[in-house]
């Protein structure tokens, strides 16, 4: 029942928000480009395998360090190496994990934050207040010491961990959103009607919420990839020979000044990626909230 | 007012307590058996029994986190596990005054510039200065430091070579004898900051223009530039001292990448070399300080803002 109703409210949701007035826009705005930069690493990780020109992880030490050239358009690195396959093979790895980055911390975070505002009083406050605490640390230190307790982090742990590490966060925006709602007439009608507090919180009270979950989540999604790529530049992410790309980079960096291929492509993946996703959010961000 | 600040404070103190829990838990007991992480695994069962001695590896977690906390609030760091017979305490102090430096220089370019940016866009917010001014905020704050910090090395040590690539700072001298070694660093920390402080800046200050007091002032007659420089900006400044507070927080995250990227001998590329080598004592110190650090800026951060604005009230918070 709940999850019926759910559904329902949700396409009520979307259809307040049609998606040809998502389109219009969209058009002409930096939105626009940054939906262009996420689509086109979405096809590039999803057909990377097939069109990769070389092995992302077979040593070639004969052609180490060579230049751009044709039959390696973006130069190879220390072990011979194709560049241009290894960011293709890459991009896969970084935005699988920051989907998932996104997805579980949304659910931990309304999870926690519902349950928090929703039951209120002395369980409000110590849940958030140990929010608070785990907030108190920031987020980069916090993962990156607990990737450093996991003996050989993969996708999933580093997945995992910057998820925990962001759920306070989402947690609090979960909770804000609740609490704007809570007390609303609809509520009280569910309440007396005598429907379960679970189909209140998901029945009636989610589907507004909708709109500050979604900018939250694409939001979690860019600040995964600048976490992904930063953690993966201090080596705690993933190890070698993945081809990750903060790992590229970081094996690469002291070459800077005599291959500089080896670390500019690299960089300018994360960059790109990291604008588009921003731009982006900024772009949902602006549409939910009809500034 | 006071006792706002006194229930902040001991807030604050016991924030820190459960922090310094979570990173005990985090760094000694988790990981299972320590001598073994420390040492790898193919270190002799002599060199495990005697490194577990000497940490104090046999007894209970919670008489070791006891003892653990005893000694630093004795100001005990003790010593390092890699780097045999350095004493922690000093060798973090020197490197927290190189970290300082660095953070100081950046605060030091930013928050002008930004604050001054922000207005200007904030003023032309309908036209295309004031998108400029917004989306290059975005762009800045969205790339992390590292990234900013390869395209500065790569425009101005390869393709225009005039400022070093490397911050490591030559034996026998301290980093105030290398200055010009600070500006690429600096730079890229501030760049994120610089995105944020301009873009709330451009966003209060634009509320504010179109408040009613202001139009008032207008049409009182008074002059633009004393009615935005005088009144609006009084109003208009406060969300940015806050999001300039916070991001003392972020500063620290820009640390850590940027000095590692540079070779700066700051704490956070000592922190990155500590989790390296395992050195778990060590990192452990770094990251309480780093925590204490963050605490008190946000902490700093609060204070100021409920003194300039006389609209919030520590005590409510």
């Amino acid at each position: 029942m709940v999850s019926l109703i759910m559904t329902r409210n949700v396409k009520a949701f979307l259809r307040d928000r049609e998606p040809f007035t998502f389109i219009r826009r969209l058009g002409g705005t930096t939105g626009m480009l940054g939906l262009i930069l996420l689509i086109f690493w979405a096809v590039i990780s999803i057909v990377g395998p097939a069109i990769v020109p070389y092995s992302a992880t077979e040593l070639h030490v004969d052609v180490a360090y060579s230049p751009p050239s044709l039959g390696h358009m973006l130069g190879t690195d220390q072990y011979g190496r194709d560049m241009l396959s290894r960011i293709i093979i890459g991009s896969r790895s970084i935005l699988t994990t920051a989907l998932g980055i996104a997805i579980l911390s949304l659910v931990a975070g309304i999870f926690i934050g519902f349950t928090a505002g929703y039951v209120g009083g002395f369980v409000d406050e110590v849940i958030m207040r140990f929010m608070d605490m785990f907030m108190s640390i920031p987020s980069l230190l916090l993962a990156m010491v607990m990737l450093g307790i996991v003996i050989k982090p993969g996708i999933w742990s580093v997945m995992l961990i910057i998820a925990i590490v962001y759920s306070p966060r989402t947690a609090r925006v979960a909770r804000s959103t609740l609490l704007e709602y809570k007390s609303r007439e609809f509520v009280d009608a569910a309440r007396i009607r005598g429907e379960s507090a679970l189909y209140i919180m998901f029945g009636e009270v989610f589907p507004n919420c909708l709109g500050p979950l979604i900018v939250e989540g694409t939001a979690r999604f860019a600040y995964g990839i600048m976490t992904i790529a930063s953690l993966g530049f201090l080596g705690v992410g993933l190890r070698p020979p993945t081809p990750d790309w903060g790992l590229m980079i970081a094996e690469n960096k002291d070459l800077l000044l005599q291959a500089p291929w080896t670390v500019i492509f690299p960089a300018a993946a994360v960059a790109s990626l990291v604008i588009g996703a921003s731009l982006f959010t900024e772009f949902v961000d602006r549409y939910i909230r009809r500034v | 007012m006071w006792i706002g600040i006194v229930k902040r404070m001991c807030f604050m103190l016991f924030t820190l307590l459960v922090a310094s829990i979570i990173v005990f838990i985090l760094l000694e007991i988790t990981p299972g058996d320590v001598a073994k992480i420390i040492l790898g695994q193919h270190a002799t069962e002599e060199a495990l029994a005697a490194l577990r001695d000497k940490m104090g590896l046999n007894r209970s977690p919670a008489i070791r986190y006891l003892s653990w906390l005893n000694q630093m609030l004795h100001g005990n760091f003790g010593s390092s596990l890699y780097m045999t017979g350095v004493k922690i305490g000093p060798l973090v102090l020197r490197r927290a005054v190189n970290s300082s430096l660095l953070a100081l220089a950046s605060l030091v370019f930013f928050v002008p510039l930004s604050l001054w940016l922000g207005t200007i866009a904030a003023m032309k917010d309908d036209t295309w200065i004031g998108s400029l001014i917004s989306i290059s905020g975005l762009l800045a704050l969205s790339i992390p430091s590292f990234i900013t910090g390869i395209g500065l090395i790569f425009m101005f040590s390869l393709v225009f070579p005039i400022l070093p690539a490397s911050s490591n700072v030559p034996p026998g001298t301290t980093i105030f004898q290398n200055l010009e070694r600070l500006v690429l660093p600096a730079v890229s920390v501030s760049l994120v900051m610089f995105g944020y402080v301009t873009r709330m800046t451009q966003s209060s200050m634009v509320s504010v223009l179109r408040s009613d007091y202001v139009r008032a002032a207008f049409l009182k007659g008074l002059p633009r530039k004393y009615v935005i420089y005088v009144h609006a900006l009084k109003n208009g400044l406060l969300p940015s001292i806050t999001v300039i507070g916070m991001n003392i927080g972020w500063l620290f995250g820009g640390l850590i990448v940027v000095e590692s990227l540079f070779g700066y001998p700051g704490i956070g590329q000592l922190l990155v070399l500590g989790l390296q080598s395992r050195d778990i004592p060590l990192v452990e110190v770094i990251m309480l300080l780093i925590i204490a650090l963050y605490m008190l800026a946000n902490f700093l951060t609060d204070l100021v803002y409920s003194l300039l604005d006389p609209r919030i009230n520590m005590r409510r918070q």
